[in-house]
């Protein structure tokens, strides 16, 4: 695992407005990092500090070993970016947009626009002004020019807003095949946890201006999910079943179960096959990254 | 860091494109040559010419002017034409008209620098170029002369325009050319593009630094000051333009502009760009 980008005690101020305060940690290359938090806990202001568009207040960064206040020039080359309002000129075309986005970037391959206009449906519009698209169609638009240039770290900023399902499965798809196909590193900073949670490998839980918790699904789950919760369609009479297997709920033939770890899921399961009752589904319904993120700002927020 | 030529072009261009493809944009900056290149001289030689003047102001304009005159190859042309109509037309053509043609490239440039970055604030497009791999200074230049190309071309148009009706109404009245002399030429090609770079160096930093174009507008346009002084440095023959006066005030301009530049420089980087802009 090498480190692409390491983050210490950075803090920054706005006047005198404190946005981070002590904010850590480190990003591997290859991964999908999910930087997760409200509105207004800083994580655009992480990803200007990240392309020294801006200076910290205090702290150290690094991006591929490259200091942002002072090499944010080879950190820009390297980096591609989606921001929130996606940054495009309305009054041009969309293939204009992307032209001129190209060559600050340095690249003129007409095939790749291309390719990239149709790979995320564009094509078709490319010649339209780009105030005449809609949300979606611009966040697309934006989304092609932050990987235009083949960028090694893709920082997109609430790259699924204003996007339909079919839109938001095109921007997720594309977003792990770019991984996959060219081990580019993404930083994805969103607010809507369900739509990320799929493609994330890591995860950054931003609260009030500080890393308040960092690391992959099933190291937070271990450490925040204290009792499983889980939900079987079955014709089981819950009598009968090992009094060990508490039920929480029943709705009809939906029995949901509480259980102190995952490992007692499979015997629930045999006691219940055993009996000759059938099974139609089961579903694990406390452990997506929406309840984990609940559990860690409630439990933030308790011990302060 | 060495300064990416294609990419100042780029930015350059892409602001010219936005500046040509845009009607109000560009019927703003074209009404201003068509009232001081070719209306204002029509109007002004013709009334001189035909209209038996009877406002003293432009007799008195014209005797204050001619009497502040050093004596010299101009005082001696205009002391021999033969008549007093015939002096208030070269007076106007060659002095009043000089000192107000220098608006053009002062306010087309005011108007297209004035936007430059204020203009990306409001359309938030600022922060794509500040994430981009391009220095602020390649910015600027390119900002600079995405309002120095067009300014100049519209200048230096508007001054064959104004030659090509200014010559064509002067040249039967006076049986020959009054048009252009030394100090056209020094105001065309000496004193408009120093004096562009001047404004658009001003209204650069003085958009960089505002949050909206209607804030910038206000302290910008203070720019037009001098303009207006030069101006009525001729109506009181106060400040007579002459190839000496134009090169002097050109060099002085200069000056400026080398300590504008050194400011912009030392002054915006990304960060100052970035913090005026929330």
């Amino acid at each position: 695992m090498v480190p692409i980008i390491q983050v210490r005690g950075i803090q920054k101020q706005f006047d005198a407005r404190t946005v981070l305060h002590d904010v850590s940690f480190t990003v591997n290359q290859g991964d999908i990092v999910g930087l997760l938090g409200p509105n207004g806990s800083g994580k655009t202001t992480i990803i200007r500090l990240l392309n020294g568009v801006i200076e910290p207040t205090a702290g150290q960064m690094r991006i591929n070993h490259w200091d942002p206040h002072t090499e944010g020039h080879k950190i820009r080359k390297i980096s591609g970016i989606l921001t929130d309002g996606a940054g495009l000129y309305h009054e041009m075309t969309g293939v204009d947009n992307l032209r001129f986005f190209g060559k600050l970037y340095g690249v003129n391959d007409e095939n790749r626009i291309q390719q990239l206009l149709t790979d995320f449906q564009l094509a078709d519009h490319q010649q339209k002004k780009v105030g005449t698209y809609s949300t979606g169609m611009k966040r697309r638009l934006g989304i092609i020019k932050a990987i235009l240039h083949n960028p090694t770290i893709l920082f997109l900023d609430e790259p699924t807003n204003g996007l339909d399902p079919e839109g938001i499965h095109m921007v997720l798809e594309n977003i792990y095949t770019l991984n996959k196909q060219y081990g580019t590193t993404i930083f994805l900073c969103s607010h809507i946890l369900h739509q990320i949670e799929s493609v994330c490998t890591q995860y950054l839980f931003l609260d009030r201006g500080t890393i308040i918790e960092s690391g992959t699904k099933s190291e937070l789950e271990k450490k925040y999910i204290k009792e499983i919760s889980v939900k079987i369609e079955t014709n089981a009479v819950v009598k009968e079943l090992n009094p060990l297997y508490k039920v929480a709920k029943q709705d009809g033939s939906f029995v949901t179960f509480t259980l102190q770890t995952k490992d007692e899921l499979p015997g629930l399961l045999e006691d219940i096959l055993r009996k000759q009752y059938w099974i139609h589904h089961v579903e694990i319904q406390n452990r997506d990254l929406e309840s984990l993120y609940f559990q860690i700002r409630g439990e933030r927020n308790e011990d302060k | 860091m060495k300064i990416n030529k294609n990419i100042v072009w780029t930015i350059a261009m892409k602001d010219i494109k936005g500046i040509t493809s845009n009607k109000q944009v560009l019927i703003g900056l074209i009404i201003l040559p068509l009232i001081f290149a070719v209306i204002f001289p029509t109007v002004f030689i013709l009334l001189l010419n035909f209209v038996p003047l009877t406002s003293t102001e432009v007799e008195t304009m014209t005797n204050t002017i001619l009497s502040a005159l050093p004596n010299g190859d101009s005082k001696d042309t205009i002391n021999q034409l033969p008549s007093f109509n015939h002096q208030m037309i070269y007076v106007v053509v060659n002095y009043l008209l000089g000192s107000m043609f220098l608006l053009i490239p002062v306010i087309n440039s005011m108007m297209i620098a004035l936007n430059s970055f204020v203009g990306e604030k409001e359309r938030g497009t600022l922060e794509s170029l500040l994430f981009a791999p391009i220095t602020v200074k390649e910015l600027f230049i390119g900002k600079v002369l995405s309002a120095f190309v067009p300014t100049m071309v519209l200048t230096v148009g508007s001054f064959v325009i104004f030659g090509v009706i200014t010559t064509a109404i002067t040249y039967p009245i006076f049986n020959g050319f009054i048009f252009p002399n030394t100090n056209w030429l020094l105001l065309v090609f000496w004193l408009s593009p120093i004096l562009t770079l001047f404004t658009i160096l001003i209204e650069v930093l003085v958009s960089a630094r505002s949050k909206s174009f209607q804030e910038a507008q206000q302290i910008g346009g203070l720019v037009i000051l001098p303009i207006v002084g030069l101006f009525v440095g001729q109506a009181t023959g106060m400040l007579i333009i002459s190839p000496i006066i134009l090169l002097l005030v050109g060099m002085f301009l200069l000056m400026i502009n080398v300590l504008l530049i050194f400011l912009i420089s030392k002054y915006n980087n990304r960060n100052t760009l970035f913090e005026s802009q929330v």
